[in-house]
């Protein structure tokens, strides 16, 4: 597209990775010990809430992560 | 030494009070007007006073900043859908800019290192992903937290999964803009305080001010950009569903 899309690509993910990782950890472990007080049931809530937020935060970076690899392929390909 | 941290403070500088509501005037809501007028006068003034086919030297600046505004806009929500987004994106990265580089200028007040501000950017956004998304897809528009080729029995788990990385976008969002600007600017407090304790020693981190006053401006536009694309990607995952 425009010529300096890779360096824009690349700004954006460098950004995006780190802070989406860590952010969807926490946001998991509060909506656990959220329902932890709502429902009483400490400290399951919790448990169940953080294990969710990791997985969350490495399925957003597993996916943004095959999504590059896509298109290094194919600007390799271009290239060759 | 003084606090690092007093220039973050907020002043009531006229105060205001209605019914129990604080509407005061203060430093912060003045640094927001001056960005306000500082992106009106250098984008509405020129284009009401009539555009040039060949264009001066203001002109030109403003022309290769849309241009810049609209390929990010094609690029990650596409040309069909993305037109009608270019007012909001642009008024959105210019405004973030503006405000941030209005927080360089020494004595004044940085908006964006109040959370408050980015949070309601990010929550306003959000919003707004999902009024487009509903209007567009309708109930479809629940897919979104079923990722496409996953198998039955992992429903029940993918969907909370996918509700926990929704929320965390807009968090994410806000935290980011609101983090890079207030780690910068606390450096910038603590290194001046470090250059006027001591007059031998003083002029080493004094010369850091400098460096990093320099790498606070590239922060500057870097943070609007990526707070703005990042913006253009969530409207584009929510019109291309998958």
């Amino acid at each position: 597209m425009s010529k300096n899309s890779g360096f824009r690509q690349g700004v954006q993910l460098a950004f995006r990775l780190g802070t989406e990782l860590t952010v969807a950890t926490i946001i998991g472990g509060l909506m656990g010990y959220a329902l932890d007080s709502f429902f009483e049931i400490k400290p399951w809530g919790l448990v169940v809430g953080v294990v969710f937020g990791v997985v969350a935060g490495c399925l957003g970076v597993y996916r943004v992560a095959t999504k590059m690899n896509i298109e290094d392929e194919d600007t390799n390909n271009n290239l060759e | 030494m003084e606090n690092p941290l007093h220039h973050f403070e907020v002043h009531n500088i006229i105060p205001i009070h209605i019914g129990g509501l604080d509407l005061s005037i203060s430093n912060a809501v003045i640094a927001m007007w001056v960005g306000l007028a500082l992106v009106g006068s250098m984008f509405v003034l020129p284009s009401k006073r009539g555009l040039s086919l060949v264009p001066g030297k203001l002109q030109s600046v403003l022309e290769i900043a849309m241009e810049f505004i609209r390929n990010m806009v094609y690029e990650f929500i596409g040309e069909e859908e993305g037109k009608k987004y270019i007012p909001f994106i642009a008024s959105l990265f210019l405004f973030i800019l503006a405000c941030n580089l209005i927080g360089m200028v020494p004595g004044s007040y940085t908006i964006t290192c109040q959370i408050v501000v980015t949070g309601v950017f990010a929550i306003g956004i959000f919003i707004m992903t999902l009024v487009i998304g509903f209007s567009k897809h309708g109930l479809h528009f629940l897919g979104i937290l079923i990722p496409p080729g996953i198998p039955k029995v992992l429903i029940p788990l993918m969907i909370p999964i996918e509700i926990i990385s929704m929320i965390a976008r807009p968090v994410s969002l806000s935290v980011r803009l609101f983090a890079n600007m207030t780690a910068g600017h606390t450096i910038l407090a603590v290194l001046f305080g470090l250059a006027g304790a001591s007059l031998m020693i003083g002029w080493l981190p004094f010369g850091f001010t400098i460096a990093i006053n320099g790498l606070e401006i590239a922060i500057a536009f870097i943070q609007a950009y990526i707070f703005t694309i990042l913006t253009c990607v969530y409207i584009g995952d929510v019109i291309h569903l998958h």
